[in-house]
């Protein structure tokens, strides 16, 4: 009865902390991650290198993540840039086979991707957090394969700030143009424009270029 | 405040003033700063002493209260240890010696059919020969007639007679021997029996001789907790902080093997229950896995106590016997089930893991080791069939711990109020003298108006006595105020 009698009031905290712990603000764990890949010009050698990418981040993936590779081309404010999108399975062994689809379809693009004539990251940046943003997601990240420099055709227009409260956005493997090479000021300058677009919209800004560091692709 | 410091930095007569000043005001409110420290000190060390005796008291009290939880549990532990051999000793009483009647019965059979063969075993005296008469008749012819051929032929006849006869009592004798030896041989597996069954008998009753030696050693026990209690208590907390000791070493090993079983189901179980959801930071699928273990730990307890081994839940110890064999066999069957479930999300687990390696190798290219391995899986699903079961025994250290774990929280609890109580009776008495060292402080500050004042009334001593001790009227009236 002595043993009843200081269990019962045990359980019941316990029961109240449970309660309380359910009570209080869910937090999301679903991760998102928007991969963005430049296709002008010769940037399309690098593709390579993404596919690479992309595979490290789909065997990171867990269940319930959002993942998507989209193109960036002379228009990429577009859902139809998006090369293959999947959110993966609760189950490991579906989301295994998603995993393998989404890898055989980036392959196929790998192979079959023409470059395109213009660049228009702020556009893909744009649609990224549209649909990040639509996603039902808590961490949210934007990865940019590019070398940065954004070309837009005549008429597109780009000027607007975007919304990245939350949001990481990592530019990896910005390879350096020829004119940089002439002027390294042109890439410090590009950088510096990034960067302070994307914290202005709240976003946290990193670049990386050398993938084989470990955190380099941490989400 | 830093205006001011400066310009006592400026200005030096300014602060020596206020020095003097200083001291000046300290000497005339000498007497009231004395009291007042005075009561401040002796009030907190007052406050602190009435606080060191209600710990003293409490300390007392929970002592009391501790000695008498601990030998009311040794008196239980002991009666629950006697109840145990009685039942033990019934439970032998019923198996073993239940079937003495039948035993003895069987002896007496025994013993019947031995006495009968042992009486037809007994040796038959062979009749007297029947021509013993006529070698009477033969003896008593006169000599002279022994020599006729007459004679001869009788004596030649009964010659005769008499060798057959002695053949035919030899054979008739020799078969009767043969007959009493196979009787006595087959006497011999009685015999056995007889001696096996009195050997049972005796080892029932070593056994017997073995468990009343153990009640009364159960009973000197009792009686010495119930007698001496101070002994008993002794013997009691030693005992108390063993058991907790390994108790919770065995807990802490349970809860490893709890930890290694979580480890098992919980990748396999995101397959069955949502892994991608979340509840305070933790998979759902995780948790899942999680209450399945300490399901099938409820389930050992429960078994346990339906077993009697423990006594967590007197409700379940006092069902009906009925009642309660079923509950063994019900929870029995659960806990079959859960370590068979645990035993397939094992083998789920290696399936997943060897589709994962596979995965890995066709997105990184790397040649990996796809093939389940058999010895693994086999190990794999072993554990998850045996740890579940293995987990059932926690109940018993649980218990330990439990019981044991309210006399070693109230003995860490005595400790605890006995040095509280011996820090507050130290910060008492340094507080007194705390109070003492603070005026004699406040008197070095102002020692030269004292040394002033103790000059001045030594003269004044002096010239009273030198005026015949008679007092003047300002001198009067200051010693009555002061007074």
């Amino acid at each position: 009865m002595m043993i009843k009698g200081k269990v019962a009031p045990m359980l019941a905290l316990g029961l109240a902390m449970l309660l309380a712990a359910c009570s209080g603000e869910q937090v999301n764990y679903k991760r998102g991650v928007y991969l963005l890949l430049d296709t002008s010009g010769t940037y399309t050698e690098e593709l390579n290198k993404a596919q690479q990418i992309i595979n490290f981040l789909l065997a990171n993936l867990e269940a319930g993540d959002t993942f998507v590779v989209a193109r960036i081309d002379s228009g990429s404010f577009s859902e139809k840039d998006i090369v293959a999108k999947v959110v993966l399975d609760s189950r490991p062994s579906a989301a295994n086979r998603q995993k393998r689809e989404f890898a055989a379809a980036i392959d196929q693009f790998v192979v079959s991707v023409q470059s395109s004539a213009y660049t228009d990251i702020s556009g893909g940046l744009l649609q990224a957090v549209e649909y990040l943003n639509e996603a039902d997601v808590g961490q949210k990240s934007i990865f940019i394969f590019s070398d940065m420099k954004e070309e837009l055709p005549e008429g597109y227009v780009r000027d607007f700030s975007l919304a990245l409260d939350g949001y990481q956005v990592k530019a990896l493997n910005v390879t350096k143009l020829r004119s940089d090479n002439v002027n390294p000021q042109e890439y410090l300058a590009r950088m510096t424009d990034w960067q302070t677009t994307i914290e202005q919209g709240g976003g946290r800004w990193a670049v990386v270029n050398d993938l084989d560091r470990p955190e380099a692709l941490a989400f | 405040m830093t205006d001011f410091f400066a310009r006592l930095s400026e200005d030096p007569w300014l602060g020596f003033l206020i020095v003097i000043g200083t001291v000046i005001a300290l000497y005339m409110g000498r007497s009231s700063a004395h009291g007042a420290i005075e009561t401040f000190f002796r009030l907190l060390s007052s406050a602190l002493r009435l606080g060191a005796r209600s710990t003293a008291m409490a300390e007392k009290r929970l002592k009391e209260r501790n000695r008498e939880v601990l030998i009311a549990l040794g008196k239980e532990h002991a009666e629950r240890e006697i109840n145990r051999e009685f039942f033990r000793i019934n439970k032998f009483v019923e198996r073993d010696l239940g079937g003495y009647p039948k035993l003895q019965r069987s002896i007496q059979e025994q013993v019947t059919t031995i006495n009968e063969d042992y009486e037809r075993s007994g040796e038959v005296p062979p009749p007297s020969p029947e021509w013993v008469a006529a070698v009477d008749a033969v003896a008593k012819l006169h000599l002279n007639e022994k020599g006729s051929s007459l004679t001869e032929k009788i004596l030649e006849d009964i010659h005769q007679a008499a060798e057959e006869q002695h053949r035919e009592v030899l054979v008739s004798y020799r078969q009767g021997m043969a007959e009493r030896h196979s009787i006595l041989k087959k006497m011999a597996p009685f015999w056995r029996k007889l001696s096996n069954s009195v050997d049972q008998i005796g080892t029932h009753l070593q056994e017997l001789k073995k468990r009343a030696q153990q009640i009364d050693l159960q009973m000197e026990r009792y009686e010495e907790i119930c007698n001496r209690p101070d002994k008993a208590e002794r013997m009691l907390k030693a005992s108390a902080l063993t058991q907790f000791t390994i108790a919770l070493i065995v807990v802490a090993i349970a809860i490893a093997g709890a930890y290694f079983n979580f480890h098992l189901i919980a990748y396999p179980m995101s397959e069955m229950v949502d892994g991608s959801n979340r509840i305070g930071g933790a998979r759902v699928s995780d948790i899942a896995a999680m209450v399945l273990i300490f399901i099938e730990i409820t389930m050992g307890i429960f078994l346990l106590e339906l077993l009697h081994v423990t006594k967590l839940f007197p409700i379940i110890g006092s069902m009906d016997d009925r009642m309660r064999v079923r509950g063994i066999w019900v929870v029995g069957g659960i806990l079959l089930a859960m370590a068979s479930m645990e035993s397939g999300l094992a083998f789920m687990r290696d399936y997943l893991a060897v589709q994962d390696r596979a995965l890995q190798a066709s997105l990184t290219g790397v040649e990996v080791g796809a093939e389940v391995n058999w010895i693994t899986l086999a190990v794999n699903m072993g554990m998850g069939f045996f740890l579940p079961l293995a987990l059932t025994v926690v109940a018993i250290p649980l218990e330990y711990l439990l019981h044991t774990g309210r006399t070693v929280m109230g003995m860490l609890t005595e400790l605890l109020l006995r040095l509280l109580a011996l820090t507050m009776r130290i910060l008492s008495v340094s507080l007194r003298h705390a109070g003492r060292l603070t005026i004699h402080l406040y008197d070095l500050v102002i020692m030269l108006p004292l040394w002033v004042e103790t000059t001045l009334k030594s003269r004044q001593q002096v010239g009273k006595a030198a005026n015949g001790g008679v007092l003047d009227d300002s001198e009067y009236f200051a010693n009555e105020a002061s007074k």
